[in-house]
């Protein structure tokens, strides 16, 4: 079947993209240069520079966390690829012009992190204040080994909040790890995204079938079974995540939901219902929730399901105001 | 050089991403062709004065191109090129340093070795082919030969081999049965040098 989207040159893709993105939210961000998304308003002089990386065809991630209370650039690649390491060091020396410091988060893929190492070791040939932290949270890959997934919102959320707050880079990175350290997330999906450069599907899966453990681009997971029920899904990634994390009665958690696509909100509060009543019956607090479209993969169906472990200093962090285009907290 | 193999890389563009489609995203093919479009305009080994400053400037170029993981490595290996010392008239045994010293720039960038199923399959035996040829004085159009046959078969061996690097990895087992793109890709590249060298 052709491809029924809206585009113009495919080859054109993520500048157009970039340019109505930055046109849609005048007030709380900019384009800087082709491919880098800067807040409108700088951060006040002395507060650490949050960063992140990763491809296009994500939307609203990664971009659309730039803002008050959590990023302050994100480098955008090509759809599905990261950005090249010449953007990179770009934006790490824009965020820290004037002596300022930042921290690098990085998604776990093999792109970001080539792209990463080689900013990072031309950011300290030049004397760059950097610290750089990668987020490995899906545990359908190898302890070691994980993928970053949707989880990476949670991580800019509080150690954007600490950056608010004043914290140091050191600060902020200790942050950035605890939540990274006490975050799982699986993913499952039941239909394809059509790549919107090469017009083809991305991965296949049968009309009756849905695959759990799948990768952000659609990389294979390990758990290809039959179509299940919302409670089903829920209770089978609940438990994986749950005893990955060692949960145990009296934990407080943070669950979020994130949509791949064109998985409805609808089934995303029929999938947290089923969670929220598991967590219930096991005395497990769900003490905070985000349900939505975080980090895409076109029109993908399926979610990534993520739990954290919040200790008090992790929730108000959590708490803290946040003012970006797609997520505002007062 | 770079114009014969970016051509051989537009014309099997589609292929290269319908190889990367069974353990990516299917891509390949329009980042190699990005990437290669960068090297034919901005390396002319023939029109350039200081050729090493030309392959590290080259290099990053490619890394910008932002094309994942192949255009960081594709990038890291051009530039690393340039490391050798290469004096203004491109014989075969610099040639050989010169990919030698792009070798040893990627190894210490990717931890993928030969028999991991990535491009490293066809890169180590092509520039081994063209060391072995250019240490016995061989002319540099039958080293090139050499090279784009030993990358052509080297290519050829990941059919058999379970990948394990990149996203590939994630799929295991099931990507026996196809050659790696990235490694197909190499070939196709090595095989463009052959070609050109031919032609003049």
């Amino acid at each position: 079947m052709p491809m029924k989207k809206f585009i113009n040159d495919p080859q054109h893709l993520v500048p157009e993209l970039l340019e109505g993105f930055a046109l849609a939210f005048p007030g709380k961000i900019r384009l800087l240069g082709t491919s880098t998304i800067v807040r409108a308003t700088p951060k006040p002089a002395g507060k650490v520079r949050l960063v992140t990386l990763g491809g296009s065809g994500h939307e609203p991630g990664l971009s659309g966390f730039v803002g008050l209370g959590m990023l302050d650039s994100s480098i955008a690649g090509e759809i599905f690829a990261a950005p090249g390491a010449p953007k990179c060091i770009d934006a790490l020396r824009h965020a820290c012009r004037g002596g300022e410091s930042a921290l690098l988060i990085v998604l776990n893929h093999a792109g970001d992190v080539l792209a990463a190492n080689i900013t990072m070791e031309a950011a300290a040939r030049e004397l760059l204040n950097v610290k750089m932290v990668l987020t490995e949270e899906d545990i359908s890959g190898p302890v070691g080994d994980r993928r970053g997934l949707v989880g990476c919102v949670a991580v800019y959320k509080v150690a954007g909040a600490a950056a608010e707050q004043g914290a140091s880079l050191e600060g902020c990175f200790e942050v950035a790890q605890r939540m990274n350290r006490n975050m799982r997330t699986l993913a499952v999906a039941v239909r394809t995204a059509t790549h919107p450069a090469t017009g083809h599907p991305i991965f296949n899966l049968g009309e009756d079938e849905m695959e759990i453990g799948m990768g952000q681009h659609g990389e294979a997971g390990t758990g290809r079974m039959l179509l299940k029920t919302a409670d089903q899904t829920a209770e089978i990634m609940l438990e994986k995540l749950l005893s990955d994390l060692g949960a145990v009665p009296g934990d407080e958690l943070l669950v979020m939901l994130n949509g791949a696509g064109a998985t409805t909100l609808m089934e995303l509060y029929i999938v947290f219902r089923k969670v929220a009543q598991v967590l219930q019956a096991r005395n497990i607090r769900l003490v905070r929730s985000a349900i939505g479209e975080f980090i895409t993969t076109q029109e993908q169906a399926g979610f990534q399901m993520t739990i954290a472990r919040l200790d008090a200093e992790l929730i108000r962090l959590w708490d803290a105001p946040a003012d970006t285009p797609f997520f505002t907290q007062l | 050089m770079f114009a014969e193999a970016a051509k051989l890389i537009r014309e099997h563009c589609e292929e290269l991403s319908e190889l990367d489609s069974i353990g990516g995203d299917g891509d390949h093919g329009i980042t190699m062709v990005r990437a290669m479009e960068i090297l034919r305009c901005g390396v002319n080994p023939a029109g350039s004065a200081d050729l090493c400053e030309t392959l590290k400037q080259a290099g990053w170029a490619v890394m910008g191109a932002d094309g994942g993981a192949s255009s960081a490595l594709l990038g890291t290996f051009i530039a690393g090129m340039g490391d050798a010392e290469l004096g203004s008239e491109l014989d075969c045994q610099s040639l050989a340093a010169s990919f030698q010293a792009g070798l040893r720039a990627l190894s210490n960038r990717s931890r993928a070795r030969p028999g991991d199923k990535t491009m490293m399959d066809a890169l180590v035996p092509a520039i081994e082919a063209l060391g072995a040829a250019a240490s016995s004085g061989k002319p540099v159009e039958f080293a090139l030969r050499e090279a784009a046959a030993a990358a052509a078969a080297g290519a050829e061996s990941t059919r058999t081999l379970v990948a394990r690097h990149g996203r590939a990895k994630y799929l295991g087992e099931k990507t026996i049965g196809h050659p790696d793109a990235g490694a197909a890709s190499m070939a196709l590249v090595f095989r463009g040098f052959a070609a050109a060298l031919d032609q003049d």
